[in-house]
């Protein structure tokens, strides 16, 4: 049990990281991997650093890969739904991949999952 | 009904300690066993009670926020309490989708996502004198 609730506040590694973002291109989709925690602290951080890219990148839709994410509350939504306003301003897509069961819950909670495509 | 432990702790209203908020519930509640939905139901109900006291409270100014558990065997009660502006209309903030700040890309779910993941929500405020959140969760052990 000690070592489970380690994991849920280290996110299993031996320093506590509490957000990294990654990008990468595939043809006109920017691909976004977020690890860590998402809350209100950490995503005004992560707002930023996608939306600059999203700009700077000849891209047009997006996918957010929470797969390495370990928590999330409202302000992830916040942030996921604002993604979606930028991306379809531009006319572009944007999808969700591989959330975790407890992030699944706040996406189905907040009816984002009827508004954008999720990957399992 | 006594409580089995309790703890009590106050932190500034920096956005930072939103994460430390959250392992220390989950670390003061770990210790019957509980099962990880359940630690993680409490986790968010925290993390988006403190929020609000660090935005809505505080404007996102210096101030102190106190979070109070009461462990008992079947369930926990938490509350979180700051001594800011207060909420003027309690009903209209628990609104959905609600928001006084769209310009942080608030989603206005902090109250709703507080009421589905906890068993209980009650919400206490003075204007110009602060707000205390108060939440029950049933616990189920593994």
């Amino acid at each position: 049990m000690v070592r489970e609730i380690t994991k849920l506040i280290t996110n299993g590694e031996s320093e506590v990281k509490q957000m990294d973002v990654r990008f990468k291109k595939d043809g006109i989709t920017l691909i976004v991997s977020i690890e860590g925690e998402i809350d209100h602290h950490t995503s005004r951080l992560m707002k930023e650093r996608i939306d600059s890219k999203f700009i700077m990148e000849p891209v047009k839709n997006m996918i957010i890969d929470l797969s390495r994410v370990t928590f999330m509350d409202s302000a992830g939504v916040g942030l996921i739904m604002g993604r979606m306003k930028r991306v379809s301003s531009v006319g572009g897509k944007l999808s969700i991949r591989h959330p975790k069961p407890e992030i699944i819950k706040i996406l189905k909670m907040s009816n984002v999952d009827n508004l954008i495509s999720i990957e399992a | 009904m006594q409580p089995i432990n309790k703890m009590r702790t106050e932190f500034s209203s920096k956005s930072v300690n939103e994460g430390f908020a959250r392992v220390v519930v989950a670390s003061f509640v770990a210790q019957t066993d509980p099962t990880i939905d359940i630690l993680a139901d409490i986790r968010t109900a925290v993390s988006e009670a403190v929020t609000n006291a660090i935005i809505h409270g505080y404007d996102e100014k210096e101030g102190i926020i106190t979070m109070e558990c009461l462990l008992y065997a079947d369930h926990v009660k938490i509350t979180i309490e700051d001594f800011g502006k207060g909420i003027e209309d309690i009903e209209k903030a628990k609104t959905p989708l609600y928001t006084s700040r769209p310009e942080l890309e608030r989603s206005g779910m902090g109250f709703t996502v507080m009421e589905t993941f906890m068993d209980s929500l009650t919400v206490e405020s003075v204007p110009g004198k602060g707000t205390k959140i108060h939440m029950t969760k049933q616990l189920e052990y593994r």
